[in-house]
């Protein structure tokens, strides 16, 4: 539905919208073994340049180029994701992007047995991405790497960097060993709390390492079926966070869903409200219904934007699930699937268009507001 | 190379100039390189008229794309140019139409190179513009690549 069909597609740059202030929910920065090496103890520095990484990840083939967008790389050599002036040239100045919050990569540390070496990894990823990203321009935030599969370790890993003015969120991975609603998890949502700092899962590592399989009927062959089932994982968790009182014990607690698509969102929501009118009494402690805590406490961004057979669907399902309120504007830059900011979304009224590009994402991650565009 | 594939002018126009611009025609021709820089199997990517065009050269036949893919406004030419993969059923890949798709940078979207129509579905398309080879005055050694917009 967001294809134009027109011979000669708009031009990228059109006008006064161009100006409007953008809050980029998802941006990945290179963070892999060669960029953080430095930062690892000497001890997991030695075993990696003699083995090399030792987490598992790509299982299957990604999209595009090496999963990224194939115009994403330097061209005077290097990876994509690794260079901040690109970054800052293909899209931070180029669609007007106030803040950008990084979201990292190579997840798969989230999913390797070994807790010690997951935490001292995640250790090396932030300390990376706050010396090489963040503190060489202050459009961007970033996102706590957590050993989530090591609660206590994961929590201490929060308390000591999430006290920070630029890391604004807690990241881990769609797969898991246990859906995040249980309460082998709540060490992790009590730093987060303590810390003023949403719980974000973002897509991948779906069945890899100790993470369960990618859909309940097991593994599946292709990349493409991995994507489709992201949604059936992510649903999980919601609800397992509805269900186990994750938002009665922490009250302030906000999650975000990052990357296993939006619309999906709505049938479950009018699917749980109506099973809780029927199995309230075996979860007395869920005391309202369960779209108003997924409106109270849950954020989803927008890439991949779904794309409906018409407009008219587009529209009601947006309205299904509150998105005045809960849809915040996402890229994925610099991966294959990136959303442009133009024209990945359906032109939207200028009301709902500042929530889901700017006001949504400033007000959950403490960002000043959006400055009034100039031109009117 | 067949002299179709080639798509020859059949008229020599004498001008000499950059572009030119035969009165009450819409069909403005404009230099985008000469033949020899962009030898079969490669593509440039020129400015004409304030547009970003590719100019594919497919075994000595030369096609021009608008640069832009009609899904969210990548620049369709920056994209990988292979063949169309079809298959038989599962674990089967077979090529057709070798350097004749190029792949959209961002999501991959395939596009015939010749016709600009996305190979899924023809109705979503790119520009695609008449391209003939020409020679100029006989100072001139070389055939120069023209687009008509």
């Amino acid at each position: 539905m967001q294809t134009s069909q027109a011979e000669t597609p708009a031009p990228a740059d059109k006008k006064s919208k161009a100006k409007r202030p953008i809050i980029d929910c998802d941006i990945h920065q290179i963070s892999g073994l060669e960029e953080i090496k430095p930062y690892l103890p000497r001890h997991y520095r030695e075993l990696v340049e003699a083995y090399g990484p030792a987490y598992p990840g790509g299982m299957h083939f990604n999209g595009g180029v090496g999963g990224r967008m194939a115009d994403a790389y330097p061209e005077e050599g290097g990876r994509a994701g690794s260079d901040l002036a690109l970054m800052q040239r293909q899209h931070l100045d180029r669609y007007n992007v106030a803040y950008g919050i990084l979201t990292g990569e190579g997840y798969g540390i989230q999913a390797t047995i070994n807790y010690d070496y997951a935490a001292a990894t995640c250790s090396a990823i932030n300390d990376y991405t706050i010396e090489h990203w963040l503190s060489r321009d202050s459009r961007l935030r970033g996102s706590v790497m957590i050993p989530k599969q090591e609660p206590r370790l994961a929590a201490k890993e929060i308390d000591r960097v999430g006290g920070r003015a630029d890391m604004v969120q807690v990241i881990v991975c769609n797969g898991a060993t246990l859906p995040y609603g249980n309460r082998y998890y709540d060490p992790i949502y009590e730093a987060c709390v303590r810390h003023n700092l949403p719980f974000t899962i973002h897509v991948g590592l779906e069945g890899e390492g100790i993470n369960s399989p990618p859909t309940g009927a097991g593994y599946v062959t292709n990349y493409i079926e991995t994507r489709c089932a992201r949604p059936s994982t992510m649903a999980a968790h919601l609800a397992s966070f509805i269900f186990e009182g994750v938002f009665e014990r922490f009250p302030t607690l906000r999650v975000v869903l990052q990357e296993a698509g939006v619309l999906w969102l709505a049938p479950l929501l009018w699917k749980m409200d109506q099973e809780w009118k029927g199995l309230r009494v075996q979860t007395p402690w869920v005391r309202k219904r369960p779209s108003e805590y997924f409106r109270e406490h849950v954020r989803v961004t927008t890439q991949p934007i779904d794309e409906t057979p018409n407009r008219a669907i587009f529209d009601s399902l947006l309205d299904s699930i509150h998105a005045d309120e809960t849809l915040m504007y996402c890229s994925d830059y610099p991966h294959w699937d990136y959303d442009s900011p133009k024209q990945a979304l359906p032109k939207l009224a200028d009301g709902l268009a500042d929530r889901v590009y700017y006001d949504n994402a400033a007000e959950l991650y403490g960002l000043p507001p959006r400055e009034k565009e100039a031109e009117g | 190379m067949s002299a179709t594939e080639r798509r020859l002018s059949d008229s020599r126009r004498p001008d000499s100039a950059e572009s030119m611009r035969p009165a009450g025609s819409s069909d403005k021709r404009f230099r985008a390189a000469r033949v020899s820089e962009i030898p079969p199997g490669s593509r440039k990517i020129v400015e004409v008229e304030g547009r970003s065009i590719g100019v594919y050269n497919i075994q000595g036949a030369f096609h021009a794309l608008r640069n832009v893919c009609p899904h969210q406004g990548a620049e369709l030419c920056k994209g990988l140019v292979t063949a169309a993969v079809v298959s038989s059923g599962p674990g089967d890949f077979r090529f057709e139409r070798e350097g004749e798709i190029v792949r959209c940078p961002w999501h991959q979207w395939e596009f015939d190179i010749k016709t600009g129509c996305m190979v899924v579905d023809g109705k979503v398309r790119t520009k695609s513009y008449e391209v003939t080879v020409e020679k100029f005055g006989v100072s001139v050694e070389e055939d120069y690549v023209m687009i008509h917009l």
